[in-house]
This record gives C-alpha cells, sequence and structure tokens, in this order.
C-alpha cells in the first residue's frame, strides 16, 4: 500500500514535465487578512500579464493556484508550499510578500526541483538561500540607499532615522545611514520604534528636538503611515523646514488617496511609481487596473507580480515545459527586458533583479488626485545590501 | 466572573469506572484517525501535521483553562518558547537531533509555563487577561529584540534536524514528521489523561470550581495552579518544538497574541475540560479554515465568524461538550 | 522642563483619545458584565459612516459625527435583541467566542463594502493643522479630543451617578431578578445601557480617527488596547477609565519619547505592575 502511495505520488511529480500540458504556478500570498490589498495586487500583476500575453506558451497553458497566508507565518507558508508541490505538482512557486515566509520555503525548492520567483519580500539574504531564487521585486537596501545620495545633494549634513522596529526597518536604517555617512553626512540619531506605535507625536518631538535637518523614515506599507505623515505636520516638522526623506513604501499608490494632503511635498526612492511615463507602464497600469477591480487599491506589489510572470514564462520557454529548475534559473540568469518600471535586467550572480531607482515627490493632479512623480532617475542600481552583509 | 460552568458536567456525567475504556476508545480512535489520514490524504501531510502542533497547544491550554479556570489570551508564549529554544539549539549551538529538541522545547516551555504562570494567576478575572495579553506581547517583544539568535521579524530558518533515531530523515511530502508528529501526540495525550484523573488533576478541577473550599481543606491553590502551569508548558514546548522540527522554521508569529487568541476560539469552540474537546475544536477550525479559505479567501473570515456565532448560539458547551450531553440525553430518555 | 511639558501635552492627548474610544467598553464590560471583543468593530462602524457622510457625500463634520452614532445604534439593535442577548450573563469564554465572532464577520463585511484601504474623515478647517501653545506646537483636533473626553467623562458620570435610568442601571446589574421585581423594565435598561456603550464606541472611532485611522482591521488591530486600558481602570469605573487612560498615555508617551526602541516593553511591564498592584484594576468594584 505504502509502495503504491509513494508511486502514485511520485507519478504526479514526473508526470507534471513528461506530457502533461498544463504548467501549474503556485502562489503563495496574504489574500485575506490586513494585507489582503497586496495580495490582490499580486493577482492584478498576474492577471494583467496573462491577459497581455495570453495563457498559453508553445503547447502548454498556464494554471495559477493561490493560497493564502494572511500574516507572516513561516510554518504555514512552508506548509502550503509543501502541499502545492506534492498535492499540486505545481513546476514553479512564486509571489511571497514576507520575508520569512519566502526564507521558510528555500529548503524545500533543491528536492523539490521547483523554482522560487519572489515577487515582493523584500530582505537581501533571501536570494543567498537557495540557488534557485530569482527576485523580481527589490529590496529595502535597494530603494533606501539612493534617498542617501538625494540628501547629501541637496545639502543636508545633519540627518536623523525613523524606522519600524522590525527587519525591513533595520535594514532601511542601516542603508541609510551607512550610504549617508559614506558621502560625508551624518547621522544624529537612530530611533527605532514598536510596529504597534500608534502616536507619533513624541517621535516628532524628538526629531525635532534633535537639530538634524532632515528626517529619513521607514514604516510598512498601511495604517501607521497616515499617523507617521501626519504627525510630522501637526508637529510643526514640515514648517521648520525639516526635510522628510523615505523609501516609496510610505507612499504607495493605494495609500495616498487618504494620505494624500499631508503628504505632498514629501520626498521617496523607489523602484515604481504608478505614474512612470513610458508606453510599457500605460499598457501595464491599463490591464492591472482592469484585473484589480478598483483601481485605487492598485499599487507595487503588482509591478513585482507582473514581472514574476515575465520571468516565469521565460523559463518556460527555455525548459519547453519540462520540470528542470536549474535549467529554468540558468535562462533567466542576465534576462533583460523593458519593465512597466523601466529597464530592468536579472543579475547573474545575485539572481536579484537590477533596475532603476526613481526619485518622486508626492504631488497633486488637476483632477484632485494624488501621484508619485518621478523627479530624478539612478539607472541600473545593483542590491547593495549583499555586499554590505558581506 | 470566571471561567466556570462551560462543560461542568460533561466529564462528571461519565462514571469514573467507565473513564479507562473510554480513554482508551480515545486512543484507538486517535490512532485509527491518523492512519486514515496517513492513506486517505497522502499528499496533505504538511497541513495535518501542522494541525497536530496546533493540537499540541490547544491541549496545554486545556490544562489550564478548562481544568484550572484560568482565562489566557497569552498561551502561545509557552509554545513559541518551546519552538525558539529547539530552533536556536539546532541554528547556534548545533544540537540537530530531534528528540533532544524536544526535550529543550518541553524545557523551555516548562520555564515559560512557570514564568508566565506566576505572573498571569496573580490576578482574577478581566485582569488575569490582561497579564496574559502583556506576557505575550513582552514574550514577542524579547524575541523580536534578540534577533542575533531568533532572526527577528526575518524568522529563525536553517533548522536542519538529523534523521530520527538517525533512521528517519525528514522528507518532502512530510511522512517522517507526520509520523512523529502522531507518536508524541498519542504519548503526550495518554499521559495527560491519567494526569487529569489522577488527585492531582481533581484537586485542580476542584479548584477551579471553589478555590475557597480547596484551600480550606489544606491544599495549596496558587501552588497546584502553577504546578499546572509548569505541566501545560512541557506540552505547549513540546508542541512548539515539533512544529520547528517539522517545518524548519519558527517565526515571531509562533509567539503572538493572534497565536494565542486563535488557540482559545479553537478550544472554546471545541469545548473546555475534557482534552477531547480540543481534538474536536482544533480540527473543525483548521480544517474548516482551509477549505473556507481555499474556496473563497476573499470572504472567508466571514464565514468562520458566522461559524463562531452559530456555536454560540446552537452548541452553547463547545461542539463535544453538547454533543456529549446530546447523547446523554439521548441515553437517559431510553431508560 | 520643556520636554516634560512637552510629554506631558502628548500624554494628555493620547491618553483622552483612548478614554474616549474605550469608556463605552468599560460600560458593557463593568455594568453589562460581558466581555465585548467587538467594541472595536462599533468604533469601526462609527468611522466608516462618518468617513462616508464627510467624504462621499460632503457633509459637514458635524453632522457625520452625529450621523455615525446614530448609524452605529442603528445597526447594533439588531445585534443586541438577537445575539447579546444571548450572552447576558454566560460564561467569560462564550463571550469571547461570540463577540469574536461578530468582530469577525464585521471586518468581512467592511471589507467587502468599503475595500481594504484606509478611509479618512475630512476635519473642518478649525480641527485641521497645528496650534502653538508656546513651547512647542499641538495638533489642533487633538486639543479638540481633550474637549470631547472632558464632556463625555462629566456626562457619564452625571448620567450613572445622578439621574434615575443611572439608578436603574446599576440596580438591573447588581440584581436583575430584584431590579424587575420591584417594576424596573431590566430588558430595556440593559438594551439602553447597550445603546448607550455602541454610541460611545462609534463616537470614539470618529473623534480618535486621525490617531488609529479606519481600516477593515481596525477592529483586531486595537482590541488589545482598548481590553488593557479598561481593565486597568477596573472595569464599570469612570473615574478609573480616565485615571488608567492618563497613567498609561503618560507612561506609553513617556517611554517612546524617552526610549523609544523599548515602549513596548516599558508599557507591558507597568501593566503587569499595575494589575500586579490592583489586581481588580484601580478603581474596580470588589464582586
Amino acid at each position: 500500500m505504502k509502495k503504491l502511495i509513494l508511486a502514485a505520488a511520485a507519478a504526479v511529480l514526473i508526470s507534471g514535465a513528461a506530457y502533461a500540458d498544463v504548467i501549474k504556478i503556485g502562489v503563495v500570498g496574504p489574500i485575506s487578512g490586513p494585507f489582503a490589498i497586496q495580495g490582490k495586487n499580486f493577482k492584478a500583476g498576474i492577471d494583467a500579464y496573462i491577459a497581455t500575453h495570453g495563457d498559453k506558451i508553445g503547447e502548454d497553458t498556464i494554471e495559477i493556484l493561490y493560497r493564502d497566508v494572511p500574516q507572516a507565518d513561516p510554518a504555514q507558508a512552508k506548509a502550503l508550499a509543501q502541499e502545492l508541490v506534492v498535492k499540486e505538482g505545481v513546476q514553479y512557486l512564486a509571489g511571497f510578500y514576507f520575508t520569512p515566509d519566502a526564507m521558510a520555503v528555500t529548503p524545500l525548492l533543491q528536492q523539490a526541483n521547483v523554482p522560487l520567483v519572489v515577487m515582493n519580500a523584500a530582505t537581501s539574504a533571501i536570494v543567498t538561500k537557495s540557488p534557485y531564487v530569482v527576485r523580481t521585486s527589490f529590496t529595502t537596501w535597494q530603494t533606501s540607499a539612493p534617498m542617501a545620495k538625494i540628501a547629501r545633494e541637496r545639502g543636508i549634513e545633519k540627518a536623523i532615522t525613523v524606522v519600524s522596529d522590525y527587519g525591513p526597518g533595520v535594514d532601511a536604517e542601516n542603508a541609510f545611514k551607512s550610504t549617508f555617512e559614506k558621502e560625508g553626512g551624518s547621522v544624529v540619531e537612530s530611533i527605532r520604534m514598536p510596529l504597534s506605535t500608534n502616536d507619533f507625536s513624541p517621535v516628532m518631538q524628538r526629531v525635532r528636538n534633535s537639530g538634524a535637518q532632515a528626517v529619513f523614515a521607514f514604516l510598512p506599507s498601511g495604517p501607521t503611515t497616515l499617523g507617521f505623515v501626519k504627525a510630522y505636520n501637526e508637529n510643526g516638522l514640515k514648517d521648520a523646514g525639516i526635510q522628510f526623506l523615505a523609501p516609496g513604501d510610505l507612499t504607495q499608490e493605494s495609500d495616498l488617496p487618504a494620505i494624500g494632503d499631508s503628504a505632498v511635498g514629501i520626498l521617496t526612492t523607489f523602484h515604481y511609481s504608478l505614474a512612470h511615463d513610458s508606453p510599457e507602464n500605460r499598457a501595464f497600469v491599463e490591464a492591472a487596473q482592469k484585473a484589480i477591480g478598483n483601481p485605487a487599491e492598485l499599487s507595487f506589489p503588482s509591478v513585482g507580480a507582473y514581472d514574476g510572470m515575465h520571468v516565469i514564462y521565460k523559463m518556460i520557454e527555455a525548459t519547453g515545459g519540462e520540470q528542470d529548475a536549474q535549467k529554468a534559473v540558468d535562462a533567466v540568469k542576465g534576462l533583460s527586458w523593458e519593465s512597466p518600471r523601466g529597464p530592468v535586467s536579472i543579475d547573474p550572480e545575485t539572481r536579484h533583479i537590477t533596475q532603476n531607482i526613481y526619485l518622486r515627490e508626492v504631488a497633486k493632479r488637476d483632477d484632485g488626485t494624488y501621484y508619485n512623480k518621478e523627479i530624478k532617475t539612478f539607472e541600473k542600481q545593483p542590491d547593495p545590501g549583499l555586499a554590505a552583509a558581506k | 466572573m470566571s471561567v466556570t460552568e462551560v462543560s461542568n458536567d460533561i466529564t462528571d456525567a461519565f462514571p469514573l469506572r467507565r473513564g479507562w475504556q473510554r480513554d482508551l476508545i480515545g486512543v484507538g480512535i486517535i490512532i485509527i484517525a491518523a492512519i486514515a489520514g496517513y492513506f486517505l490524504f497522502p499528499n496533505n501531510l504538511a497541513l495535518l501535521t501542522r494541525i497536530i502542533a496546533i493540537l499540541l497547544l490547544v491541549l496545554s491550554l486545556d490544562l489550564v483553562t478548562g481544568y484550572c479556570g484560568v482565562a489566557t489570551l497569552g498561551h502561545a508564549a509557552l509554545f513559541g518558547a518551546g519552538a525558539y529554544a529547539a530552533g536556536i539549539a539546532a541554528v547556534t549551538f548545533g544540537m540537530t537531533e530531534p528528540l533532544s529538541m524536544v526535550a529543550i522545547g518541553a524545557l523551555a516551555g516548562a520555564v515559560a509555563g512557570l514564568v508566565s504562570g506566576v505572573v498571569i494567576l496573580r490576578g482574577h478575572g478581566l485582569a488575569q487577561l490582561v497579564l496574559s495579553i502583556a506576557v505575550i506581547h513582552l514574550f514577542h517583544e524579547a524575541a523580536n529584540k534578540a534577533s542575533a539568535y531568533t532572526g527577528g521579524s526575518d524568522g529563525l530558518s536553517g533548522i536542519a534536524p538529523d534523521p530520527i533515531l538517525g533512521l528517519f530523515a525528514f522528507d518532502l511530502w512530510g511522512r517522517t514528521a507526520y509520523v512523529f508528529g502522531i507518536l508524541l501526540l498519542v504519548i503526550i495525550f495518554a499521559v495527560l489523561r491519567i494526569l487529569v484523573r489522577s488527585p492531582f488533576g481533581m484537586l485542580c478541577r476542584g479548584i477551579r470550581q471553589d478555590p475557597v473550599r480547596v484551600s480550606a481543606m489544606g491544599a495549596s491553590v496558587k501552588a497546584s495552579l502553577i504546578k499546572m502551569y509548569v505541566i501545560s508548558g512541557a506540552v505547549a514546548g513540546v508542541g512548539g518544538a515539533f512544529n520547528a522540527v517539522s517545518t524548519q522554521v519558527v517565526g515571531l508569529d509562533s509567539l503572538s497574541f493572534t497565536n494565542s487568541a486563535e488557540a482559545l476560539v479553537m478550544l472554546v469552540l471545541g469545548g473546555t475540560g475534557s482534552l477531547y474537546g480540543a481534538f474536536v475544536g482544533t480540527i473543525v477550525f483548521v480544517w474548516f479554515e482551509d477549505i473556507v479559505s481555499a474556496a473563497n479567501p476573499f470572504h472567508w473570515l466571514t464565514i468562520v465568524g458566522a461559524l463562531l456565532i452559530a456555536v454560540v448560539l446552537f452548541a452553547p458547551k463547545g461542539l463535544y461538550g453538547t454533543a456529549v450531553t446530546l447523547v446523554e440525553r439521548y441515553g437517559r430518555g431510553r431508560k | 522642563m520643556q520636554v516634560f511639558f512637552s510629554i506631558a501635552v502628548d500624554a494628555l492627548a493620547y491618553g483622552m483619545v483612548l478614554f474616549v474610544i474605550s469608556i463605552g467598553l468599560s460600560v458593557t464590560m463593568g455594568l453589562m458584565r460581558v466581555v465585548n471583543l467587538a467594541h472595536g468593530a462599533f468604533a469601526m462602524i462609527g468611522g466608516y459612516i462618518a468617513s462616508y457622510a464627510a467624504r462621499d457625500l460632503g457633509l459637514a463634520y458635524g453632522f457625520a459625527v452625529i450621523l455615525a452614532v446614530v448609524g452605529t445604534i442603528i445597526i447594533a439593535i439588531p445585534l443586541e435583541r438577537f445575539l447579546y442577548r444571548r450572552i447576558y450573563g454566560a460564561p467569560e469564554l462564550t463571550q469571547v467566542l461570540m463577540t469574536i465572532g461578530i468582530t469577525f464577520c464585521v471586518i468581512g463585511i467592511a471589507n467587502y463594502v468599503f475595500g481594504p484601504t484606509l478611509k479618512t474623515i475630512p476635519l473642518p478647517a478649525e480641527l485641521q493643522g497645528p496650534v502653538n501653545l508656546g513651547f512647542r506646537s499641538i495638533a489642533a483636533h487633538k486639543i479638540f479630543a481633550i474637549g470631547c473626553g472632558i464632556a463625555v467623562a462629566l456626562g457619564l458620570w452625571y448620567l450613572i451617578e445622578r439621574t434615575s435610568f443611572g439608578v436603574k442601571l446599576r440596580a438591573s446589574v447588581d440584581n436583575t431578578a430584584m431590579a424587575a421585581a420591584l417594576g424596573v423594565r431590566t430588558k430595556i435598561v440593559y438594551a439602553a445601557s447597550f445603546a448607550l456603550a455602541v454610541g460611545l464606541a462609534a463616537f470614539g472611532g470618529v473623534i480618535g480617527a486621525e490617531l488609529l485611522p479606519v481600516e477593515p482591521y481596525y477592529a483586531l488591530r486595537y482590541m488589545v488596547t482598548f481590553l488593557v486600558v479598561v481593565s486597568v481602570g477596573g472595569a464599570g469605573s469612570i473615574p478609573g477609565a480616565l485615571i488608567a487612560c492618563l497613567l498609561l498615555g503618560a507612561i506609553d508617551t513617556t517611554g517612546r519619547y524617552l526610549v523609544p526602541e523599548y515602549g513596548e516593553f516599558f508599557f507591558y511591564l507597568a501593566v503587569i505592575a499595575i494589575v500586579w498592584i490592583f489586581p481588580r484594576g484601580l478603581l474596580g468594584r470588589a464582586k
């Protein structure tokens, strides 16, 4: 009996490669829960790609299977990935909004012979955990470090950093601090605040008393950014001329209608703005807005998912639908293409995406909506986080 | 306000003489269900394994909530302590032997049980709930801060347990982990049934019903409760360590308020104070969540909410407790 | 000295916002003996109604607040009649299960109706922007929230301690059967005080929306905070809740100013210390 089951399970795995016309892709992300909007963005990006490129690659048809991990829960993520591989026979794993979830899955990849395309999780180290990981999003280091250069260019000598006290926040703090100090500036103070902070007034008082000319902040996208940006205005920091700098997580498009007015003039650096001016982006935004239903909910994870699908399509083309993780990953090393965010390529060494980072300013359109206006481009930025960790 | 009456008469309804038989049947059912699960869902073993880990947490919660009447929203602290202890032992100190990892987890869980027991038992009713909330947040924050050991919010990955006894390696299908989990579960369940029927178990149940009378009898209420807390911690710690061994990662979520609250919901859903209720509640909740969230992830929370309301309205003693009452009534009616 | 005043002002404002949102929960938990974990859900419903009225319909702020309170009470009445009435006097855990179920449902429905994005309640011009206090500036709406907190505290104290409704309420709570025998229509008293609690929740949800923004997970995100505040104060005691809010507001604010990295430790250790010394809450009534 046991042998029979083993054989059956093995057959599922093998048949997935040999003669099936359906290639399954398992996507793990927050589909319900407080981060559901980001899961929706994954889906919108994927749907947009399929809508514009078709669901067939040669003879094979693509099928997407979604699995829900509402909040960072590595154990659950791993169980679901295991189930996707063993039970559903997926040839590709993709998605992953949270770093711990992606980290948890990496030990499976080798044995399962499945590549993992990370569509969001932004801690540098993920790609080092397995040779089968490719990332099409960004890292916090990648988006934060250019901000330090901007600050120096604008003549800021003394800055203060304020970040949420968890992995990405610490990454952002380190990225800004090391780059800023290398450029000759000094960080007068580094404040880490608990993720659960609601009232930012005390923090703003400290920023004010520190005598810094600029505050560099990182908070996860979502409700707290609203209170933070408001506290910045209401405690008179804006009037005092203290410049607000942040990576683009703070002004993601789906939060902009709410923080809009208080955010005008804030400078952020990020890999993608919905307002990026290119024919590729206009086509993408149109397709993705249609896919997500409510256009106001579209935000940056959608582009990571869209490009993730591009990478997976290239992998399938290269392997001809065979299940061969090594061949698939090798095929996309050095791959470059024109993404909605601009020209991008996969670094053959790190398997992380090399891309432009843009300096943006929150601005108001004539119709009263807000957007991230790109005002400067840092071309072809690799991930400085891995080098820093060495 | 106290947590009494939820299932006062579930176990009382059964004469002691039949208890042993019932427990043997209970263990039998678990083993049969486990074997059935193995062959019916050979590709879902990862999920079933997760259920086992959660089940150990809910069982340990039943010891303090169901048998001692302590309301806590911080029980995941014990589970998480076990998970992190086992994980850190493997990653930092290279102790990758699964059985000793579980033992370390049990020990850490017991210590965490002692600490949180001492704090939580200071209050009563609402104050107790709040103390438990404070405890879980402190544990969570401590793990977040000690990121050199715990990996912080990135999670503790890279746990690579050795094959069990050097023979059974952990595989992609999760077969080894599943069998290992079932063995742990059966052993712990049997031990706990003996425990709750022992004089000590009876004493704890007495405390839940009337602490004043128990202390008038000359027994120390506080010491008994703390003892139970330590035992409960060891059980939860085994659950946490098993989770670390089987999934090879530990995340901050294992020490979270959400995890504690979910465990409490599962326990009350099944029915407190019988250990069987913990089984029913956990399996129903996780299974329900899995089905509904796969079928309609965008609305599953509404449906789960409706389920909880329905249980309170139609099965106020929890699923197991109400089922027992119905069976009893039916049996009495026939006499 | 300036630092001290600065912290004090922030602490007062934060404490008062907490007070306005959580005092309704103190009524349900302390007077009606229901562990109402759905309190945040009602605050959130109020926030959504106000946001819809002020932002989408363009109504005046004051009117939006009234609409939010009335609307939330109307939504809550059938819930009281069909769900809460079943759990009055039930064991604590049953109440927890029921009210968590209600919270889940409300979150799911809010997510479906309003979507997962943040909703704001536009403030009138007078409440926007900073006000200069001389040594520092503070948001105008925080001063407004402090005023609302004081008004709510006085009003509630008067209602419960000085009016005949308050007498009936306390009588019904202490001994329902005896109160009923003396001619108090306890069901109506319970329904009325439930409506009062829900109305306060909605009011607090709207007033506090600047600090705790309205989104579907509001109901769960801040549940713990409300629960902690009420229990530390001693459920059912209005002065207790007020002191607890100010005290915890002060501890939280001081912690976040002086040692932001350990703010969370600071806060919860303080909670443990307070409950350790006052196991029934600061001014809790002995049972």
